[in-house]
């Protein structure tokens, strides 16, 4: 049977809506603190299950920054992005079960790869594209070793090596041993590892009709898919096509050389074939999936538009491929996750009650 | 001339366990008094403590979340992070330490700690000699120390670190600073020569003042302080003190003897360690009136202890400032009893002292 579907928001632009149309290198690591916080207490309020926070030079660190969040929220849970090669995989596992004793268990985490080779070299990683991959599988090899505290780890590999790994801080979450974990990727080795490691992958969309046999596949053998997704809802559809519309004019003749430049940085196969479909395809896929933004604010910016009723059947069309999960995004995003809330949500949950489960304490 | 500034390190094992150390550190539950540590960051916060020490280790819960989760329950007080170069990358280390300064104020120092044990090092995956430890940490501080100057992209190529185009766009903020205070601990050449190159402040373990002197020049002629690390054991008479130190060593009985053996042969690539080890193992119990070593052989080398009255504590702490010591770390014990009787009844008189000497800034002390 279908799990109920699952909703989560990115934290990442929160208090800088503009942010993804600008170089990344101009952008303040450190947000104020209190929109980030007043966002969060919404986020409850909208039904909305956990928050991600991003990962990179120009964010504040997610774990210290879910800590402070955390103390002032009460149920909504933080998605900490985490990159492998940048943390001992053991000193990671102390960081987040600290950190699950801290909030009530309130952690999960989203594994990344890392898509821009230069910035990966701020923090001293060196390798490309599949061996970050490789890299990346023997990470979590250690850190599931190290949540099913059955003894020290020993582990011996190509990237990483431990000798009789103990954590004496352990992971608590009610009825939980370690995170649930995702994992954001779009290429067939991020498909392989999420199977492997992960509760979720994390994807960028596609048609449903495109997704079906990947999607399929992935589930079939235990691991849900998610999908990373902007959100441009409004009470009509007409409304919704002209703030998508706008949206593009308020990005500005800089955003799209950006991203250009960011796209010949990155080695990410998701992010490259997306960007380049953007260019060169009609920028309707379907009558609700939308690239046009995709140039001026990145793949992540590929959007379901449309009124209430629209977004609540897209979201059921791809249920009924399997996606059981979504990570959005919104141009602001207070505002779009307000009326995810009022006016989306109870639309899915009024077409299939058992779809769309309203996160509570577990 | 600044006044002398106190720090008091955060038990793991439980902030009313007045046999710290004595434990086997793998039966340390380090989480099931997060409770009672917040407890005494708040009289240390309320008492004039300088900042609290997060240690770090496998026994330990992260010192990073702890601080943030700590700091925000605390106005004055500051967090002094342990860190182990080789189990983060330097650029992810600044961004955790920056956005705890920025969430807090600023209240964040760090602690540098090279691993005085191998054995735990490979738990971490750190498979390094001591001396290529310290050659990282070298590394590992001269990239940090480039991100915290902000004055552009960092490229650094060293034998084990390399970062290209570093960047951090989370500055340090709070107390006119633009980098949090370096502590480094360490009682060999290379530590001292470490807290020269790139720290504030060295921390040794304690031992008498003529022992501990020389050891100081360096640092001090460079410029940077000197710290010591202390158990105190205060009681209204010092009678009363003595007493209470035998207790905890009928207390702790043999089983704690057991648990140092074991703890000794791990850290003995530590020479401050096995320095001290020594001290509680061969020498004289009482090399000062008011320095005590019984209590190593059960509960370690952080267990030397000032020992006596108020006023026996504030002379001993006296006599380290007269030869440039500016800065203490303690263990109390127990901790949560300890530290509130300090700040009630030493602080005032060392401070007073101080005052009597003219040891204290003019106008406008800490």
């Amino acid at each position: 049977m279908t799990p109920p579907l699952r909703f989560h928001w990115s934290l990442s632009s929160v208090g800088d809506p503009t942010r993804r149309a600008r170089a990344t290198t101009t952008i303040s690591g450190t947000p104020i603190f209190d929109e980030y916080l007043e966002f969060a207490r919404q986020a409850e309020d909208c039904g909305i299950e956990s928050l991600l926070m991003a990962f990179g030079f120009s964010r504040p660190d997610p774990i210290a920054w879910s800590v402070a969040l955390g103390r002032w929220t009460d149920r909504i849970k933080f998605l900490v992005a985490v990159r492998s090669g940048i943390t001992a995989p053991t000193y990671f596992v102390q960081q987040i079960n600290t950190l699950s004793t801290l909030i009530g268990g309130r952690v999960t985490i989203n594994v990344v790869a890392g898509r821009v080779p230069d910035e990966q070299r701020y923090y001293g990683d060196y390798l490309d594209h599949d061996e970050r991959y490789a890299r990346t599988d023997e990470f979590w090899q250690i850190c599931h070793a190290l949540w099913r505290k059955d003894g020290p780890v020993d582990f011996s590999g190509k990237y990483y090596r431990v000798e009789g790994a103990i954590l004496r801080t352990p992971f608590e979450a009610p009825g939980r041993t370690r995170p649930e974990i995702f994992l954001g990727g779009n290429s067939a080795q991020a498909d392989a590892l999420a199977v492997r490691h992960a509760d979720c992958l994390l994807t960028l969309p596609d048609t449903p009709r495109k997704m079906a046999a990947r999607v399929g596949r992935i589930v079939a053998r235990g691991t849900e898919v998610g999908l990373l997704v902007s959100l441009i809802a409004r009470p009509t559809h007409h409304e919704a096509v002209a703030a998508a519309e706008a949206l593009i004019s308020t990005a500005g003749d800089r955003s799209a050389v950006i991203h250009d430049e960011t796209r010949h940085r990155t080695d990410s196969v998701g992010y490259r074939s997306l960007y380049d479909r953007a260019i060169r395809e009609s920028s309707w896929r379907t009558p609700y999936l939308w690239t046009g933004a995709v140039p001026h604010f990145g793949p992540p910016a590929i959007a379901l538009v449309g009124s209430p009723d629209e977004i609540a059947a897209a979201l059921a069309e791809y249920h009924a491929i399997g996606v059981t999960q979504f990570l959005f995004m919104g141009y602001p995003d207070l505002p779009e996750m307000q009326f995810f809330g009022a006016e989306i949500l109870p639309r899915v949950s009024a077409l299939a009650p058992a779809q769309a489960r309203r996160p509570g304490p577990d | 001339m600044t006044a002398i500034r106190f720090h008091w390190s955060i038990p793991g094992s439980g902030v009313k366990d007045a046999l710290r150390g004595a434990v086997d550190r793998d039966h340390v539950n380090p989480i099931t008094d997060l409770d009672g540590q917040l407890e005494l960051c708040r009289r240390a916060d309320e008492g004039g403590i300088d900042s609290l020490l997060l240690p770090t280790g496998y026994q330990r819960a992260d010192p990073i979340a702890l601080a943030t989760h700590f700091g925000n329950a605390t106005k004055r007080v500051r967090y002094m992070v342990a860190v182990r170069p080789g189990t983060i990358s330097p650029t992810l280390l600044v961004t955790q330490v920056n956005t705890v300064a920025a969430v807090l104020g600023g209240r964040i120092s760090i602690n540098v700690v090279a691993g005085h044990n191998s054995t735990e090092m490979r738990y971490y995956g750190d498979f390094l000699s001591h001396d290529e430890r310290f050659l990282r940490s070298d590394e590992f501080w001269t990239i940090c120390h480039a991100l915290w100057r902000a004055e552009g992209p960092v490229d650094f190529t060293g034998k084990i670190l390399r970062v290209e185009g570093a960047r951090v766009n989370t500055p340090f903020t709070g107390e006119s600073r633009n980098r949090p205070e370096l502590y480094f601990g360490g009682s060999s050449e290379l530590a001292a020569d470490m807290a020269v190159k790139h720290g504030d402040c060295l921390l040794r373990l304690g031992d008498t003042p003529a022992r501990i002197a020389p050891g100081l020049a360096g640092v001090l002629g460079a410029g940077k302080e000197a710290g010591l690390l202390f158990s105190m054991l205060v009681r209204p008479t010092r009678k009363e003190a003595i007493e209470a130190g035998h207790a905890l060593i009928e207390q702790a009985g043999d089983g704690a003897k057991s648990v140092q053996d074991k703890f000794r042969e791990q850290s003995a690539e530590s020479v401050g360690f096995a320095a001290t080890y020594s001290l509680g193992y061969n020498q004289a119990e009482w090399p000062e009136p008011f320095l005590w070593t019984g209590l190593i052989p059960f509960m370690g080398p952080l267990a030397l202890a000032l020992v006596g009255s108020p006023d026996d504590i504030a002379d001993a702490l006296l006599c380290y400032r007269r030869i440039g010591v500016t800065q203490f770390l303690f263990h109390g014990r127990p901790d949560l009893e300890t530290l509130p009787y300090f700040c009630q009844e030493v602080l005032p008189r060392v401070r007073a002292k101080e005052r009597e000497e003219g040891l204290l800034p003019v106008a406008g002390t800490r």
